[in-house]
């Protein structure tokens, strides 16, 4: 189970443009809100802890949605994005962006749900529930639901479902999520294409001992190992349905077809998109959608200021108007969180992404060492960069606070108690394992956040008594330089976020020895049996919430006595909306506002 | 006339090539894959890297990139991702489609914003020269002037969301900026680009007023409109027939050069205004290491400067006899 870096590499990139502008916040973070208006009224700094997602049943499973209090149908919804997707192929996408329109457009076999609580449930979208478990977890079966359809109108069966799984192996499919594939394929790594070389397109398939579909209506996954997080992992946007016949390979990227509640009216690479309504769309099929709107006029190319200064101006179509992605820009950030008449059209919350200081544990091997590396951090120093305490929250540990079983009072070497860091501390570290002036190559990258941090980690790690080497990289190479394993380089930065809510996209990626290679996400190079194996253990828990149990002390583990590196601060974002948007609150498990319930006051 | 316009033509056709070479010999020497981006870092192996290099044709000699390059543009080429017919400025792998379908998308607004601001501009910036020149030394002339100081020193990224902040989200004076194809809804257009070319011109209208102003004042001291003047001739024909033309030539070259530039992008105007014309192409396809758009838009904007240098040749043919002589 591997995530790629480029995944981490571009979401992170989002969220340093996002954060990067954020300041104060006194709005509720997490979860919906029976109100239907999003953020609460009340005001919390701390982090909310999750309860583990649930499996949702069949009754769970079936259509139309839960409604939201007050919510009409009718209007079209302009957003403002910043970034237009690069993909419309579910099997490429992977990025927050992309990800967030495609939850409008593209149905997959499960969904999360958000329900009117603010509970999150796994339920079957095109399924009829979120998946029948057999053999501890290596089987999995899945039954179509009936009336579900492409915007052409043709229905979507097994077979449909079949080929959305096999073309994933194919090789113009590359920017997608890899985790199924792989799980299929009984391999972490990018061998996995070597299961079906040319996915579908050559006359191959998947032999029915790995991908079976006995009839018109049921989908079998078997796999060599349990695979307890297959619902999880299919209610993501990449593994969303792709019509077999209406299946134009690279160019399905352009004009797919779509299952959700919306089609493609007009698309244009860069400018503008326009969703209506799919009439094929029956939402008694879908319990995860309410799909309020008409229609929505997507326009890219906003800046954070150009949107945010629109939607605090609130004129004409504009209080139609939301944004899914842009946060306040920094101009505007103060102002808008401290004057109440914006509270209302705020929604606030974390995003998926941990900030870390890596720390190459091949080079640093002296734990003593890198302990003085994590007490001289001074995580205010890094935070401030980014835009302060709206940009994020201090880090205690490694799993975000959207996932189950993070602890917010969790402060293993007293961070959080000193966010200036302690250099005397750091310096007595150092002369006990009799390493002052201990010379640290310090990689970042050129963008203007990271670049204002590594200033102020040199600073507090030279302050301590460390010669630091600093040297920096533009911020399109950066994640290849320090994911080529013989870097030279001793502390960079990785950001990593969760694909779904457990820890399991979290510790194994980041954590397993046994994935140490160019271009892999374990950027510490830690490699220690002890881990290994408990990933393999633990991995194999069919309990969910006994799982997240298991992976926090894992984690705390990991942070403790092996110190790969320094948590500094979780990410958040703050987005607002039109006077006119209703049911905008933050969902947790996509990490921005949930576009499902929005609908348009009258 | 005929030769001369062929001449200029010819000309320009080499300089475009050499652009071109240049241009694509720069991007593709420099140390970043393309094919790398298209294969996705961590699930790329090197025999699916070897595969993305050789659909993107990136797998030849580079002098044989550039030959199959040009001869693209007038026959035309096929990729695995789609076809690109003639004339191929290249494929786009990130969003599947031929470059040209790109410029040509955004191509109006480009056009429209550098049209209607140049409009703007040219009139009243010729118009208050010309005022300026006529009553100089009044207090018209040095209000003009130093007002024209002070606005041709601002700059686009300041003023424009200062316009913004005041006209659209104050007070609603003026529409949000937005393109609207004209074929659609003329008046839209023409609201939604309002605050755009006012912003664009201010700058460029002020420049204009300076330079026009200086050009004529320096014209009616010379011989042959102190001539005319003393062969008794009506001021107002002295000042146009002989002032006012010879006082053109510069200011047409200057103008050439402005609008050339601002159709290959107004990139900080459309930025501001989150217009979508060929300057944010550009700005995005460095960003995005789009190659081959990256390669599109630079010679697409060549294409226009050396055009409009042709134009601009031409004109001075027409307002200056001599120039037809060389």
């Amino acid at each position: 189970m591997s995530k790629r870096s480029l995944g981490a590499k571009r979401a992170a990139g989002v969220s340093l443009a996002l954060a990067g502008a954020l300041i104060l916040s006194a709005c509720s973070s997490g979860g919906g809100g029976g109100d239907g208006e999003g953020n609460g009224e009340e005001e919390s700094a701390a982090p909310e802890e999750l309860a583990t997602i649930s499996f949702g049943t069949a009754e769970d499973s079936q259509g139309p949605a839960e409604p939201v209090e007050g919510a009409e149908s009718g209007g079209t919804v302009t957003v403002l994005q910043q970034t237009s997707p690069d993909h419309l192929d579910p099997a490429q996408i992977y990025v927050s962006h992309e990800s967030n329109i495609a939850r409008l457009i593209h149905r997959g076999l499960t969904a999360v749900h958000l329900d009117n609580d603010g509970a999150y449930t796994v339920v079957g979208d095109l399924a009829t529930d979120s998946g029948q478990v057999s053999d501890d977890g290596r089987t999995w079966t899945y039954t179509l639901k009936d009336d579900i359809y492409f915007n052409d109108g043709s229905p979507i069966t097994s077979a449909d479902l079949r080929h959305t799984f096999e073309r994933q192996f194919a090789p113009f499919i590359a920017q997608g999520p890899t985790y199924v594939q792989q799980w299929l394929a009984g391999t972490e790594g990018v061998d996995y294409r070597d299961l079906l070389p040319d996915g579908p397109y050559e006359g191959d398939h998947l032999p029915d001992s790995i991908l079976e579909t006995p009839d018109e209506k049921t989908v079998v996954f078997h796999f060599d190992e349990p695979q307890n997080d297959l619902p999880y992992a299919l209610a993501i946007a990449g593994y969303a349905v792709v019509s077999e016949e209406g299946d134009t390979r690279e160019r399905y990227d352009q004009e797919p077809l779509t299952s959700g509640p919306y089609q493609i009216d007009e698309y244009r690479p860069g400018r503008s998109m326009t969703l209506t309504r799919n009439e094929h769309w029956d939402p008694a099929t879908d319990p995860a959608r309410n799909a309020y709107p008409d229609r929505f006029e997507i326009s890219f190319g906003h800046s954070q200021e150009d949107s945010t200064a629109r939607l605090m101006a609130d004129n004409g179509d504009d209080q139609t108007a939301m944004t899914f992605n842009n946060g306040l820009d920094a101009g505007n950030g103060p102002t808008v969180m401290e004057d109440p008449q914006y509270r209302e059209r705020l929604v606030d919350g974390f995003q998926p992404y941990v900030a870390q200081l890596a720390i190459n544990l091949d080079r640093v091997t002296d734990p003593t060492v890198r302990e003085a590396i994590v007490q001289a951090v001074p995580l205010n120093g890094v935070l401030n960069a980014y835009g302060g305490s709206i940009g994020g929250e201090y880090a205690g540990g490694l799993l975000s606070p959207l996932l189950p079983g993070y602890d917010a009072d969790y402060d293993p070497f007293g961070k959080l108690a000193n966010p200036r860091g302690d250099a005397e501390r750091a310096r007595e570290l150092l002369e006990e394992a009799d390493a002052v002036g201990y010379e640290l190559n310090y990689v970042h990258n050129t963008v203007p956040e990271d670049t204002e941090a590594a200033v102020a980690i040199a600073d507090a790690l030279e302050a301590a008594g460390f010669e630091v080497n600093r040297s920096e990289v533009p911020p399109e190479t950066y994640y290849d330089t320090i994911g080529v394993v013989d870097s030279g380089y001793d502390i960079y930065r990785s950001s990593w976020g969760h694909d779904w809510l457990s820890a399991a996209t979290v510790i194994p990626p980041q954590f397993d020895g046994r994935q140490i290679q160019d271009g892999a996400s374990n950027y510490s190079h830690l490699n220690d049996e002890h881990v290994n194996s408990e990933i393999d253990r633990i991995r194999r828990i069919p309990d969910a919430a006994e799982a997240a149990a298991e992976w926090a002390e894992l984690a705390a583990h990991i942070q403790e006595e092996l110190i790969p590196g320094v948590p500094t601060f979780y990410y958040r974002q703050t987005v607002m909306h039109g006077s006119r948007i209703g049911g905008a609150v933050f969902n947790d498990d996509i990490g921005s506002v949930d576009m499902n319930r929005i609908y348009v006051i009258p | 006339m005929l030769r001369f316009i062929l001449r200029r033509t010819l000309g320009a056709i080499a300089i475009l090539l050499v652009i071109s070479a240049v241009t694509f010999f720069l991007f593709y020497a420099i140390p970043r894959n393309p094919a790398l981006l298209a294969c996705g870092k961590g699930v790329c192996t090197q025999e699916q890297l070897a595969v993305v290099e050789h659909n993107l044709g990136i797998d030849k000699p580079v002098p044989q990139q550039y030959i199959e390059y040009m001869s693209g543009l007038f026959i035309g080429r096929d990729f695995p991702a789609g076809s690109c017919p003639a004339p191929c400025l290249g494929f786009s792998f990130r969003d599947n489609r031929p470059v040209l379908d790109t410029i040509l998308d955004r191509l109006p607004t480009t056009v429209s914003l550098t049209v209607g601001g140049a409009l703007v501009f040219l009139v009243l910036g010729l118009a208050f020269g010309m005022l300026a020149a006529a009553r100089r030394g009044t207090l018209l002339d040095k209000t003009m002037s130093s007002t024209s100081l002070v606005l041709s020193s601002m700059q686009i990224y300041f003023l424009g969301p200062l316009a913004l902040a005041v006209l659209v989200h104050n007070t609603q004076l003026l529409p949000q900026p937005q393109y609207v194809p004209i074929s659609e809804d003329p008046w839209g257009w023409f609201q939604g680009l309002l605050l755009p070319w006012l912003v664009l011109s201010t700058i460029f209208t002020a420049n204009y007023t300076r330079l026009s102003r200086a050009t004529l004042i320096e014209q009616l001291q010379e011989d042959h409109v102190r001539t005319a003047k003393a062969k008794g001739m009506a001021p107002r024909t002295v000042f146009f027939r002989y002032a006012w033309r010879g006082s053109l030539i510069p200011i047409v070259t200057i103008f050439g050069i402005d609008i050339g530039s601002l159709f290959g992008g107004a990139m900080i105007t459309e930025y501001t205004f989150s217009l979508h014309g060929l300057g944010r192409l550009a700005v995005e396809s460095v960003t995005q290491s789009n190659l081959p758009m990256l390669m599109g838009v630079m010679l697409f904007a060549a294409l226009m400067i050396v055009l409009f240098n042709i134009v601009i040749d031409a004109c001075y043919a027409l307002i200056d006899p001599r120039v037809r002589l060389d």
